[in-house]
C-alpha cells in the first residue's frame, strides 16, 4: 500500500464494539490532523457518541469526513482502532490494508496468526518504540493512577479499626510485583493514594502515608520472604511483565497469608488462556479478570465460578482488575493517545502509507518499523 | 504571539520571529554557506571525560552542518582528530575561542560564567543550563545576549524531557553502591541468606528508576548471576513525602536498611529531609546513595543544603566517601552537623561514570532535534511547529523568561 499524490489514502475509524463501559473514540482534534495530512477519513456512524460527541462535532471541524457503516470503516487503506477488534470485525479488513491497534503481539500469538492469514499488515500501538526502547504510545500513568484510585476506594471500606482515615493507623503497606515502566508509575501513584485530593487531605490530617515495597519477580522464588511480606500487605499490586506466563508469581495458596481486609490490584491484566495444551495464567493465581463494566470484585463475587478450571481459586480477597484501566476516564485517556499518535500518523501519511516507511529512516519511521507485523518474528 | 513567515526578496531571506522582529539572512547563509556548529571541550574536573562521539559528529555533517571541534576534542576518551575527521571535508579543528563563535555551540555541561562573553552575536548555545536552579547564570547569559537552548528543558507535549539520562543516574549510583558490598560479599549472597533491603526516598523520575536499579543490584548481569546462584534478591521500600516527614516510621525503616537512596526533589532545598541524627540509626555497614546531588550553597539566600544532612558532595573525581576518609568535610560548610556518618556514594554527574555509553545515549536523543535546528534557528522556532520543534521552543531561554512564575518550577 503506497499511494501517489493523486490517490488519497483512506483511513477508517470504526467504533470499538466491546463492553458497554468502553466509551473511547479519538477526539475531533485528532481526526482533523488526519484530514490535514490529506487523508480521506471514514468514521463509523455514532463515532464519539459514547463520549458525548455527536457526529456534528466531527463534521463541523472538517468537511472531508464521511460517516459510514462499521463494515465500511474496516474497508479502508488504514484502519485505526484503539483496542483490537473481534475476529468478526477483523474479517472485514481488505487484504493489503493496514490495521493500527493495541495488538500485543507477544502475548497474542493466535491473533498474530489470524492477521497474517487475512493478508493484512499492522502496526501495534504498544510496540511503537523509540531508539532506546521507550514506548511512544502508552498511558501507564492512567493505568497506575486509575487502578490505585479504585484499590484505595475499596480499602477505605475494608480497612480494620481504627479505620483508614484515622491518624492512629499504621502506614499503608503496598507490595508491588514488578519494577518496570508500569511499576515505576505505580510507585508514584501509590504513595499519593491514586488521588491527589485524598493525598492532600490525609497529609493535612497527619494520617500516616504509604510505604511501597517493590520486589522483582525473582524474589518470589523465596516463599519464606514472600509470605512474610504478604502477611503485612494492605494492597498487593501486580505490574509484572513475565517472560513465562504459564507460571504464576503468586500461587493461589499464598493468598491465604494476606490479611482479610487486603485488596489485590491487577494492573498487568494478563489473561487466562489455554493454547495448544499450554495453560497461561495471571501473575496472581485465581483472581478474576475485570473490564470497564465491572472492575471491583468482592470475595464472594459469582465471577469466581467462571474462571477456567485449570486455575486454583480456593483463596479469595477483594480484587480490583480491569483490562483497560485508562478507559475509566475516556476523554482524559484520548487526550493522551491523540497527541502521542499525531506525529506517527503524520509520518505514515506523508510517506504515502506503510510501503513508504523506511524502518531505518527518520525517528518516527524507525519507531513505526519496530511495530510492524511484517517485522515481528513469532 | 508573532507569526512566523518567510519572505524572499532581492537576494535576501527574511524570517519574522515570534517576537515580531524581522531577521535577515543573506541567501547564501541559508543556501550556499553551511550552518556551523562548534564543539568545545568541557573544562571540568579531570574525571569528566565526556565528548560527543565521532559517529554523532559525522551525522551532524550528514544533516548539513559544517562542524568545528576544539583542538584536542575527544582525547579524554582516546579519540583523536583523525577519528573525527576521517576524510570528511565538513569537519575542521579550531581554537576554543573561535568555537564559541559558530552558529551553534553544543556542549553538555554549561560553559563557565567567564566564557559567555566569548560567544558570537548570532551564536546559539545548546547545553544543560538548568534555568530554574541557576538564576545567576541566567543573568550572565542575559547580560551577554546569549541565545540559549537548555537541554534539560527540551520537553514534549506531556512535559517529559527528551534529552535526559535519569536511568544512568539511578543505575550508575546503585551500581557503585552494590560494588562496595561485593568487595567483601561475593555475588552479594550473605551467609545468613537474607535479602538486601534498600530504602528509596522520593518517587519522581529518578526515584522510579532507582527502584528498578536497586531491585536488580545496580547491574543486570550481576543480578542474573545472583539469581542463578540462588541469591535472595532485594526488597525495595519506596516512600514519598508523607512518610519521610514521620521520624518514627523513617527510623524504623532506617534500622533495617542496607542502602538508603536520596532521590528527592524538595520544595524547600534549605531544609534537609534526613537530619544528621537519623543516620545513627542505620546499621554500621549501610551505604548512603546521593542521587539528588543538590550542592551546598551557603552563599545563597536561603542557603541550599543536601537532602541528607552532613554527607559530602561528590564528583567524577571522587564519588565514594569512607566515613573516616580525609575528604569528608571538604565540601561541607562548617555549620552543617556531620557527627553521624556512613559510607556515602555521591556524584554531581552520575551519567559521566560511563562516558561513552552516556554520550551514545545523548547523541541518539539529540539527532532529531539537530535536524530541526539545521532548518530553523533560535528566533524562528515555533510553539506551533512539529513535535521536535515545539519541544525545542520550550527550551529557549526567552521561552523560560516569558513563562508564568508557577510554570517555572523544577
Amino acid at each position: 500500500m503506497k499511494k501517489t499524490n493523486n490517490q488519497k489514502i483512506t483511513i477508517g475509524l470504526p467504533l470499538m464494539h466491546l463492553e458497554c463501559g468502553e466509551k473511547r473514540s479519538f477526539l475531533p482534534d485528532f481526526v482533523r490532523t488526519l484530514e490535514k495530512c490529506d487523508a480521506d477519513v471514514y468514521l463509523e456512524h455514532g463515532y464519539g457518541v459514547r463520549m458525548g460527541l455527536e457526529d456534528s462535532a466531527y463534521s463541523e471541524i472538517t468537511s472531508r469526513i464521511t460517516f459510514v457503516s462499521g463494515r465500511e470503516a474496516y474497508r479502508q487503506d488504514i484502519v485505526l482502532v484503539l483496542r483490537c477488534p473481534s475476529d468478526n470485525d477483523l474479517r472485514n479488513l481488505r487484504a493489503g490494508s493496514c490495521l493500527i491497534s493495541m495488538l500485543h503481539y507477544a502475548t497474542q500469538p493466535e491473533r498474530v496468526r489470524f492477521l497474517r492469514s487475512l493478508g493484512v499488515n499492522s502496526i501495534s500501538l504498544d510496540s511503537i518504540k523509540d531508539d532506546s526502547g521507550r514506548r511512544l504510545i502508552e498511558n501507564f500513568h492512567a493505568v497506575a493512577w486509575n487502578g490505585l484510585e479504585a484499590a484505595f476506594r475499596v480499602l477505605q471500606g475494608t480497612y480494620p479499626k481504627p479505620g483508614f482515615f484515622s491518624p492512629d493507623r499504621q502506614p499503608i503497606q503496598i507490595t508491588l510485583l514488578g519494577v518496570g515502566a508500569l511499576g515505576a508509575h505505580t510507585v508514584k501513584a501509590a504513595v499519593r493514594y491514586g488521588s491527589i485530593p485524598l493525598h492532600e487531605r490525609l497529609a493535612r490530617e497527619n494520617v500516616p502515608g504509604v510505604i511501597v515495597t517493590a520486589v522483582d519477580y525473582d524474589i518470589t522464588n523465596h516463599a519464606d520472604i514472600m509470605l512474610g511480606l504478604l502477611s503485612k500487605t494492605d494492597i498487593l499490586v501486580d505490574t509484572s511483565a513475565r517472560l513465562d506466563t504459564t507460571r504464576a508469581i503468586i500461587p493461589n495458596e499464598w493468598l491465604a497469608y494476606l490479611p482479610d481486609h487486603a485488596v489485590i490490584l491487577d494492573l498487568s491484566v494478563d489473561p487466562y488462556q489455554q493454547i495448544q495444551g499450554d495453560n497461561y495464567t495471571k501473575g496472581i493465581e485465581g483472581i478474576p479478570q475485570g473490564n470497564l463494566d465491572q472492575y471491583i470484585f468482592t470475595p464472594d463475587d459469582p465471577i469466581y465460578a467462571k474462571i477456567p478450571g485449570f486455575v486454583h481459586t480456593e483463596h479469595h480477597r477483594n480484587v480490583v482488575s480491569c483490562y483497560s484501566w485508562p478507559g475509566i476516564h475516556p476523554k482524559d485517556c484520548m487526550q493522551v493517545y491523540g497527541p502521542q499518535l499525531r506525529p506517527i500518523m503524520r509520518m505514515l501519511l506523508s510517506r504515502g502509507g506503510l510501503n513508504g516507511i523506511d524502518p531505518n529512516g527518520r525517528y518516527f519511521e524507525r519507531a513505526i518499523g519496530r511495530a510492524l507485523l511484517s517485522n515481528w518474528i513469532g | 504571539m508573532g507569526v512566523i513567515s518567510n519572505v524572499l526578496s532581492a537576494g535576501h531571506y527574511y524570517q519574522i520571529g515570534l517576537d515580531n522582529f524581522i531577521y535577515q539572512f543573506q541567501m547564501e547563509d541559508r543556501v550556499s554557506k553551511k550552518i556551523s556548529i562548534g564543539f568545545p571541550i568541557m573544562r571540568e574536573e579531570p574525571g569528566e571525560k565526556r565528548v560527543f562521539l565521532p559517529d554523532f559528529i559525522r551525522k551532524m555533517t550528514e544533516i548539513g552542518f559544517e562542524v568545528f571541534i576544539e583542538e584536542g576534542y575527544g582525547n579524554s576518551l582516546n579519540f583523536y582528530y583523525d577519528d573525527y575527521k576521517n576524510d570528511n571535508p565538513q569537519i575542521h579543528p579550531l581554537e576554543r575561542e573561535e568555537i564559541f563563535k559558530q552558529d551553534y555551540v553544543l556542549i553538555l555541561r554549561s560553559p563557565h560564567d567567564d566564557e559567555f562573553s566569548l560567544f558570537g552575536k548570532n551564536s546559539c548555545l545548546i547545553s544543560m543550563l538548568h534555568y530554574p536552579t541557576h538564576p545567576l547564570r541566567r543573568k550572565i547569559m542575559g547580560k551577554n545576549n546569549i541565545q540559549a537552548i537548555s537541554l534539560d528543558s527540551i520537553m514534549d507535549d506531556f512535559n517529559l524531557r527528551l534529552v535526559e539520562n535519569m536511568k544512568s543516574v539511578a543505575w550508575n549510583g546503585l551500581e557503585v553502591a552494590y560494588t562496595q558490598f561485593e568487595k567483601y560479599i561475593p555475588n552479594l549472597i550473605r551467609e545468613d541468606g537474607t535479602p538486601w533491603k534498600v530504602l528509596v526516598i522520593g518517587t519522581g523520575m529518578v526515584g522510579k528508576q532507582a527502584v528498578e536499579a536497586a531491585s536488580k543490584l545496580g547491574r543486570k548481569e550481576r543480578n542474573n548471576e545472583h539469581i542463578r546462584l540462588g541469591g535472595p534478591g532485594v526488597i525495595v521500600n519506596s516512600v514519598g513525602r508523607n512518610i519521610a516527614s514521620h521520624a518514627e516510621q523513617m527510623i524504623a525503616l532506617f534500622t533495617q536498611s542496607d542502602i538508603i537512596v536520596d532521590s528527592t526533589q524538595r520544595h524547600d532545598p534549605s531544609k534537609p529531609i534526613i537530619p544528621n541524627e537519623w543516620i545513627a540509626y542505620l546499621p554500621e555497614h549501610a551505604i548512603v546513595v546521593d542521587l539528588s546531588v543538590d550542592p551546598y550553597t551557603p552563599e545563597t539566600i536561603p542557603p541550599v543544603v543536601k537532602g541528607i544532612e552532613g554527607i559530602p558532595h561528590g564528583s567524577l573525581d571522587q564519588f565514594v566517601f569512607e566515613k573516616d576518609g580525609p575528604n569528608w568535610e571538604k565540601t561541607i560548610p562548617k555549620s552543617i552537623p556531620t557527627k553521624n556518618r556512613r559510607k556515602v556514594i555521591s556524584c554531581y554527574s552520575w551519567p559521566g561514570i560511563h562516558p561513552e555509553s552516556c554520550m551514545r545515549h545523548y547523541g541518539q536523543q539529540l539527532l532529531p532535534l539537530m535536524r530541526v535546528l539545521f532548518k530553523k534557528n533560535y528566533h524562528t522556532l515555533s510553539p506551533d511547529g512539529l513535535y521536535f520543534e515545539r519541544a525545542l521552543f520550550r527550551a529557549r531561554l526567552d521561552s523560560f523568561v516569558k513563562r508564568k512564575p508557577d510554570q517555572k518550577k523544577i
